[in-house]
């Protein structure tokens, strides 16, 4: 079961007002995570994972851009309800973000430590030679070696994994209770990927930090979640627990891409399944179930009403399918 | 090729350094050598750049006689009133339109006043002005220019402003405005200023408009930083480079534009010497006394000429792009 509720997304709807109109990137989402918790949020490139990640912070222009519908409960408040100045403390302090590309997410003009120090300040009423010690010991945290001499760095002197280190690092400066990490080991190498991910996870168990990790790679999921929510078009199509999830996955989309994972012990010869199809643009929404124009199991009812997200009896797996019914039975014949 | 040479060396040490640093990423254990042994490497590497520096800038050769011209300038505005025991207003009705000689090293204008004292104060006014219209016009331009970059609807309203400025010819402007304002120093500074700030605004809203789009820009967003932050903290440095650049053209070109408009009578009143003025003053005795027009004018150039070169050798030192497209030329 999942712990105590720190972020509780419901019915989360963002609209970006286009010139071709409004569209949602995000239409409906509903999800938790709870006080300690890593939950991984997957699915293809223009799924709203992203959009979802910066839709908590509320990210996008308010002004010309974007609206929000729903609720995003933090603890006691509702952050779609603040004012600005309210949200401001509450991003970098309570929340943090890590982004995707850590090799243009520091300021080049800066130096590392200033960076840290910096949102130190922001957020807390902290001298600037406290917070440049703290900043110090923030990069011995993440395992950057020779802190001291780093922070008087810029970010050009240092390799890719070292500055995703120094994004956690200023991630971390105000001991936030929730950190997303959207996509954070995209642009590096594979080792790379492992440490980032490994500090990630430590991170976690040490500070009791949740994480909101989004990814496209389910192989990370299965390495460092504990419960995971798939995302198609900009809703939740699955959500449970990573055991349950991996074990049996009940979402047409779940599967298709569990299957097109490579396997080391697959066969060489055959052609890696894929997800047939592509996501569709944002305008172009199909009635009926989403994925129904790509989904194998597809039937008429799919392709003229949309299933609602329910819990399957008897599990903690919530899905957004007519057959979903049917799929558990199958796979458990299989 | 000897600066090449040193250049690659310099760049060796930088990836061995480089490179001892990123095994000791990949195994996260502190580093081996000792902070002493750090502390020499560093200072040695610190010294290099140093050289490389002024090398680079020894090598340049418009930097290093705008510079050396400038130098002049600044020395010669700067000590006007000793260099020249003299008074610029003192008459000396006896020794009308003297040339040049050992009493008037430049010879004397139409009332009988030492040229060389009124060409050093014209000097003088004309890089005051010069030096005041370039920071204020770049701290005006700069603030229009950031916000305009930053926040969308402000866009249309200052750049259309700016445009609108743009579109007059900058002495027909300046003069309309020093006809409203009254001719005086400080009204003068202040029509050159309004003249040049759209040229700077346009640049630096152009730097930011490419900075703002940073992941960078976004990620200090989500870490709470507040909009004018983001602006001056962020932004502003991106744009401080062509800012420096384009203040330093603005100086050259509002000298001379000062002076034309002193020439035309529309800029600072008469008897106080500027080059425009004097230059005004000799037209009238061109044939007999050329010197009224020849000196005067000579520093002109000298002044503007040391302004642009040194601008043009500031723009090759701070921008990497210009210096490679020079290289190739």
């Amino acid at each position: 079961m999942t712990a105590e509720p720190l972020l509780q997304i419901r019915e989360l709807k963002t609209y970006f007002h286009t010139e071709r109109g409004r569209v949602s990137p995000v239409d409906g989402v509903s999800l938790e995570v709870g006080k300690g918790e890593i939950v991984g949020i997957v699915g293809e490139s223009g799924c709203g994972k992203s959009a979802t990640a910066q839709s908590v912070l509320r990210l996008f222009d308010e002004k010309r851009l974007a609206s929000y519908e729903g609720e995003i409960r933090y603890g006691e408040r509702d952050l779609l309800r603040l004012t600005p100045k309210q949200m401001r403390s509450v991003r970098g302090n309570e929340i943090s973000m890590i982004f995707q590309d850590p090799l243009s997410s520091l300021n080049p003009v800066h130096t590392i430590g200033d960076q840290i120090v910096e949102t130190l300040r922001l957020h807390q009423s902290i001298g600037r030679r406290e917070a440049a010690k703290k900043a110090v010991e923030l990069l011995r945290l993440t395992g950057i070696p020779a802190p001291e001499r780093r922070a008087r760095e810029y970010p050009h002197q240092l390799s890719g994994g070292m500055r995703q280190r120094v994004m956690i690092a200023i991630a971390l400066a105000c001991q936030p209770q929730l950190l997303i990490a959207d996509e954070p080991t995209t642009a590096l190498d594979v080792t790379i990927q492992a440490q980032i991910l490994e500090l990630i996870q430590d991170l976690n168990r040490r500070l009791g930090m949740s994480v909101m990790l989004i990814t496209h790679d389910l192989g990370v999921v299965a390495e460092t979640c504990s419960r995971v929510v798939v995302m198609y078009l900009g809703q939740v199509v699955e959500s449970g627990s990573v055991r349950d999830l991996f074990r049996k996955p009940l979402h047409p989309y779940t599967i298709g891409l569990m299957r097109s994972v490579p396997r080391l012990d697959g066969d060489r010869q055959r052609e890696l399944p894929a997800v047939p199809g592509s996501v569709p643009p944002l305008h172009q929404i199909p009635s009926g179930c989403r994925f129904a124009p790509r989904c194998p199991y597809a039937d008429d009812k799919c392709r003229s009403s949309q299933p609602e997200l329910a819990a399957l009896p008897g599990t903690d797996t919530q899905v957004r399918c007519w057959h979903a019914g049917r799929i558990a039975g199958w796979e458990a014949a299989q | 090729m000897t600066s090449l040479t040193s250049l690659d060396s310099a760049t060796s040490l930088d990836a061995a350094e480089d490179a001892a640093e990123n095994s000791a990423d990949s195994i996260t254990t502190a580093d081996e050598r000792s902070p002493a042994e750090l502390a020499a490497g560093r200072l040695r590497l610190r010294r290099e750049n140093r050289r490389l520096f002024v090398r680079r800038f020894l090598a340049n050769k418009s930097a290093v006689i705008g510079s050396a011209l400038l130098l002049l300038v600044a020395v010669v505005s700067l000590l006007a009133p000793w260099l020249t025991g003299r008074d610029p207003y003192a008459l000396e009705v006896a020794d009308r339109l003297k040339p040049p000689g050992a009493e008037y090293p430049l010879g004397t204008d139409n009332f009988g006043r030492d040229l060389l004292t009124r060409v050093l104060y014209g000097t003088r006014m004309s890089a005051e002005i010069g030096f005041v219209v370039a920071l204020s016009s770049s701290l005006l331009g700069l603030v229009v220019g950031l916000y305009a970059g930053y926040v969308k609807w402000l866009d249309q309203i200052l750049m259309r402003v700016m445009d609108g400025l743009f579109a007059f010819p900058a002495i027909l402007l300046a003069i309309a405005m020093m006809a409203a304002l009254g001719p005086s120093v400080g009204n003068l500074m202040i029509c050159l200023t309004i003249v040049f700030v759209p040229s700077i605004a346009r640049l630096v809203r152009s730097s930011t408009l490419v900075a703002k789009e940073q992941t960078y820009v976004e990620a200090m967003h989500a870490l709470g930083a507040s909009h004018n932050r983001i602006v001056w903290k962020h932004l502003m440095p991106a744009a401080l480079s062509p800012l420096i650049v384009q203040g330093s053209f603005v100086f050259a070109e509002a000298i001379i534009v000062e002076a034309a408009l002193s020439f035309l009578g529309a800029g600072i009143p008469a008897p106080t010497p500027s080059l425009g003025n004097l230059l005004s003053d000799g037209k009238l005795f061109i044939y007999n006394s050329s010197w009224m027009t020849i000196f005067p004018g000579l520093a002109l150039v000298v002044v503007v000429l040391a302004m642009n070169l040194f601008g043009d050798g500031l723009r090759d030192l701070l921008d990497p792009h210009a210096r490679r497209a020079g290289k190739k030329r």
